[in-house]
Parts: structure tokens; C-alpha cells; sequence
């Protein structure tokens, strides 16, 4: 995936060789896995064992770390440890938190790069809705994926004065515009 | 590019069929083998570590022993459909698109097969067709294959174009990205064929639409086929989301509209490129170097992988309106595309398919056609 060809001395190449194996034997990687990974250029796949070791993949994760990195790296006609090396990655990579939370960051910050229109749609929703400012026990949930041009709100209520309080406020929301807001998100890109 | 396979077979029995004479008549050199009408199951490609592109090569005389008429698979439920009707009179296609949904849907039969018995075909639209002469019909041949890019050894159009050109509620819609369109200039339609292009800016077409026409020749075959008295049509389906798709895209329309009458096109249509995740492996294995897996896709209702639906619509509106200043009388429609999507582009969703379909079998069609 690389754009250029790299020049790896023979052993560095064959230790990562070996590396790589035997990562893919610890976490008993499919052969299909890890022949894709092993068909990379040595610096992309050396960037990724480093990724893998530290957030300990498994076949599942792999396999959407070597999409979305084989995705972003044909897209922005870049190397994949190029991508691996920017500063969300790193940062998300270094930072001390636990394992799983680290997976989370980095998955999040390379989501970003895969999917930057809809990760800004994303995040333009969650604003809208806080902006709303309807309270917890509203919830407003936008189309799985955002297909679709309905809106679902749920309300909780543990009686009909908090319902009737709950009714109002969105009311409130509908006759001064700002619930239109929610509808206009789905549009926006 | 003309396609060459690299061996014919042929059923046995079927060796005297007028198309096998045409094609044995152009391929003289093609090495021929004469096999049983089930040689296929035998698995002969499946050595291959790519027996999809390996069948394209081999090309295979048989009879279709099954029904030729079949509605669009586009017809999805929660999918507007446009009522359209296919045949298939080839099976597979020589050109080879790194998103073409054939690679699935012939994986396990990928040889290039052409059906041998065309009077069968015919006969059978034409029970459908003339029992319901109130009825308009649209039926296209490049739902399997490419409609033309066979055509200069096969000759199937001096059997389509006169049955059609005979019958006045039904449109044969012929679907190419091919500029095989020789046959087609001696023949009269009466107004009843419709010749249609599939395009992509040049620089998706250059890199994804392998052995097809370049999109100046698309272009230019479309040009002289209009000149012959036909109308024609473009599908801009898969529309491609890509970098530079606003620029691309715009361009393609400039340059088709001032080439192409718009008075004498019959349809446009959009569709986002859509992808079973079946399909994104295959181009991942096949096509390891594509581009459209880059996309800002996500898994719909239906199973497929598009563009997400806020930068598709704006697509769409995009190209609409491009479409209305270049060419405002051309229906546009939308392939295998949600109610809200409609209501989104065009303002309206049609109430039923049957709605898309009476726009685009205009009763006058052949009267237009004939008096340009």
C-alpha cells in the first residue's frame, strides 16, 4: 500500500516476518487476515504490528483497522504509515489510559479520517440536540445511519405533570423554530 | 476495446443458429469446441484464481431453457421502482467494472454465455406485450450484459430492432458503455429503441470501467446514433462520490449536452453506487487498487452499502440541477431510491411505481422520434 517501494535490510525483514507471525498465531488470526496484512509494504505493516501490539487486536478489530487504513490510503494516495503516523493517531496511541479505552480513541480518531463528512454529521447532531436543551428524559433519536427523514422522541414521564412539563418544553422548541433544527441536520454535509 | 474470448464452445445442436454462423463468421481464429448443454456445471473455470474474469474469456452458445422476461431486480420493497422489465440474451458481460454487481450475482456461473434461441424471446415478449396493448412496457437487454458491446459479432440488434419497431406500447431500451453501434445505423426503429449510456466522468471511467469505451467515444457513438433517428438516454448510475465529483461531474453534463440534442433524449437516470458487502470483498480481492470502497458509504435497509444519504441527496440535487438548465424536458428519475430520497430531490414522491414508468413511456415517443 505504500506509495514508494522501501529498501529493508533482509533481517529487519525477516524479523518483522516473524513478528507478524507470530502475532497472528497469539491471536489466532485468520489466514485470510493475515495474508492481506502480510501483502502490505514492510513500513506499513511494521506501523500497524506496533498499533496491533499496543491495543492488542483481535481478528475482528484487524479487519476494520485494515479496511478503513487500506480506505483512507487509496483515498488520500498516501501510505498507510503515514496514516498510522498523524498526530490524532499518535495522540490517541500514547496517551495513558486503559486498554480499551485507547482502542476506543484511536478507532474514533481513524473513524474521523474514513469518515470525515459523517463524523462532522455526527457530531452536528449531538450538538443540535444538547442545544435543544430538552432535559434527559427527552430523547431524540435520528435514523439509523441518518437514512431516512424520520425522527424519533421518546419521552419518559413518571407521571402526567412531568409529561405535561416534558410537552411543554418541546412545544415551547417547535413554536420558536429551534426543533426544526433536528429535521435540517439530516441534510447537512 | 473489441473483445476477443479466448476459446468458443458450443452447445451441441445449436451449431447451425444464425447467431453462432455471425459470431463463427467473425471469430475464425477462436479455437471451437463443441460440448453438452450442461458443460458449465462441470466447474471447467473454477481452477482459475479468478474464474469471474477467466469465464468473461470463454464464450458459450447455449439455449435458455428458463423464462427471458423477468421484472428489474431493482424492485426492492422500500425501493421507488420504475416498472421495468429485462432480457437477457447474454450472460455476463466482456467488459469488466470494478463495481459491476455481475462478479456476485455469476460467481458461480461466470462463463460468457449467449442464448441461441432469440424466436424464443421474442415470441415470449410477445405474448406479454400484445395481450395488453393498452399497457406501455420499457424493456431493456443490459441487465445481464451490455446491451452492445457484443453486437459486432453477435448481430443481435437486426433481430431486436425490427420486432420492436413493429409494435407501438412497448420501448426497447438498449444499455451499453460500449460504442459498438454499427448495426444499429441501417435500422429503422419507427421510434420504438432507445440507446442508452452509462456514464462516469473520464477519470472514473479510466480507472474503473475496464474495457469499456473511452467516455469521448461513449460520447460520440451516442452522437451518430441520435443522427440515425434514435433517441437516446444516459444513466449516470452509479453516480460516484469522489473528491473532485462536483467538478467531474459537471464537466460530463457540459460535454453531453453540447454534443447530444436534448430535444431527442428520451430519459436520465441517478443512482448512487450501491455495494452487497459480498461485493465490496470481491473488489477488494479483485480490484485491490479501486478507489469506490473510499467513499462515505453506510449499510442501508436493503442490505447495501451507499453513500450516506445527506451527501447523496445533495448529489442528486446537484446533478438536477445542472439537468434543468442543460436539458429541462429530460425526465430524470432515480434507480433503487427511497421514498424520503425523492421527496428530498424532486420535491414529490411518486405515488407508485406505476407513476416513474407512465413518465417515461411517453404514448407520442415514436411520433417525436420520427418528426425530429
Amino acid at each position: 500500500m505504500s506509495a514508494q517501494n522501501e529498501i529493508l535490510d533482509p533481517k529487519d525483514l525477516k524479523d518483522l516476518e516473524a513478528q507478524l507471525a507470530a502475532y497472528a498465531q497469539r491471536k489466532h488470526l485468520s489466514p485470510a487476515t493475515s495474508d492481506r496484512w502480510q501483502a502490505w509494504q514492510a513500513g506499513d505493516r511494521a506501523a500497524l504490528l506496533t498499533c496491533a501490539e499496543e491495543l492488542q487486536l483481535g481478528e475482528n478489530q484487524l479487519k476494520d483497522f485494515l479496511d478503513w487504513l487500506e480506505e483512507i490510503a487509496l483515498r488520500d494516495e498516501t501510505a498507510i504509515q503515514a496514516v498510522l503516523g498523524q498526530r490524532e493517531i499518535r495522540t490517541a496511541l500514547t496517551t495513558r489510559r486503559s486498554r480499551n479505552d485507547k482502542l476506543k480513541a484511536v478507532k474514533t480518531a481513524l473513524r474521523k479520517m474514513r469518515y470525515p463528512r459523517l463524523t462532522q454529521l455526527e457530531a452536528s447532531a449531538r450538538a443540535a440536540v444538547k442545544a435543544l436543551d430538552l432535559g434527559r428524559s427527552v430523547q431524540i433519536l435520528f435514523p439509523p445511519a441518518f437514512e431516512g427523514d424520520e425522527i424519533t422522541v421518546t419521552f419518559h414521564a413518571r407521571n402526567t405533570q412531568e409529561l405535561q412539563e416534558r410537552l411543554s418544553r418541546l412545544q415551547q422548541r417547535v413554536d420558536d423554530g429551534s426543533f426544526q433544527r433536528m429535521f435540517d441536520v439530516l441534510d447537512e454535509v | 476495446m473489441m473483445y476477443q474470448p479466448t476459446e468458443i464452445l458450443i452447445e451441441r445442436g445449436e451449431e447451425k443458429t444464425p447467431v453462432v454462423q455471425r459470431a463463427l463468421a467473425k471469430l475464425a481464429h477462436v479455437p471451437v469446441r463443441i460440448v453438452e448443454k450442461d458443460w458449465e456445471r462441470a466447474g471447467v473455470q473454477a481452477e482459475s484464481k479468478d474464474a469471474f474474469g477467466a469465464g468473461k474469456r470463454q464464450l458459450f452458445f447455449t439455449r435458455q431453457r428458463s423464462r427471458f422476461l423477468e421484472h428489474c431486480p431493482a424492485g426492492t420493497p422500500g425501493l421507488v421502482c420504475c416498472n421495468y422489465l429485462v432480457v437477457s440474451l447474454i450472460s455476463n458481460c466482456p467488459m469488466d467494472c470494478s463495481y459491476c454487481f455481475l462478479q456476485e450475482y455469476l460467481a458461480n456461473n461466470p462463463v460468457l454465455k449467449v442464448f441461441t434461441n432469440v424466436d424464443d424471446m421474442l415470441a415470449e415478449i410477445a405474448k406479454v406485450v400484445d395481450r395488453q396493448p393498452w399497457r406501455q412496457f420499457r424493456i431493456g437487454t443490459g441487465e445481464l450484459s451490455d446491451s452492445l458491446a457484443l453486437d459486432h459479432l453477435l448481430g443481435f440488434c437486426s433481430d431486436l430492432v425490427p420486432f420492436f419497431a413493429s409494435r407501438n406500447n412497448v420501448l426497447l431500451e438498449l444499455k451499453t458503455k460500449s460504442d459498438c453501434i454499427d448495426n444499429l445505423l441501417s435500422l429503422d426503429s419507427q421510434g420504438r429503441v432507445v440507446v442508452s449510456w452509462t456514464l462516469t466522468p473520464a477519470v472514473i471511467a479510466d480507472a474503473e470501467e475496464h474495457g469499456t469505451a473511452s467516455f469521448t467515444d461513449r460520447l460520440r457513438a451516442a452522437q451518430r446514433v441520435q443522427n440515425a433517428g434514435y433517441k437516446v438516454g444516459f444513466h449516470f448510475d452509479p453516480l460516484i462520490e469522489y473528491p473532485e465529483w462536483e467538478t467531474g461531474y459537471q464537466q460530463t453534463l457540459e460535454q453531453v449536452f453540447t454534443t447530444i440534442d436534448p430535444r431527442r433524449v428520451a430519459w436520465v437516470s441517478l443512482g448512487s453506487l450501491r455495494l452487497t458487502p459480498t461485493l465490496r470483498k470481491i473488489m477488494r480481492q479483485r480490484f485491490p487498487r479501486t478507489r469506490l470502497l473510499s467513499g462515505e458509504q453506510v449499510l442501508c435497509a436493503d442490505g447495501k452499502w451507499r453513500t450516506f444519504q445527506a451527501l447523496r441527496v445533495k448529489m442528486y440535487r446537484t446533478l438536477t440541477a445542472w439537468l434543468n438548465e442543460l436539458a429541462p424536458q429530460v425526465p430524470v428519475y432515480m434507480c433503487m431510491e427511497t421514498a424520503p430520497v425523492w421527496q428530498k430531490v424532486f420535491g414529490r414522491s411518486p405515488m407508485c411505481d406505476k407513476d416513474v414508468a407512465r413518465s417515461l413511456t411517453a404514448p407520442n415517443l415514436g411520433q417525436q422520434i420520427a418528426a425530429p
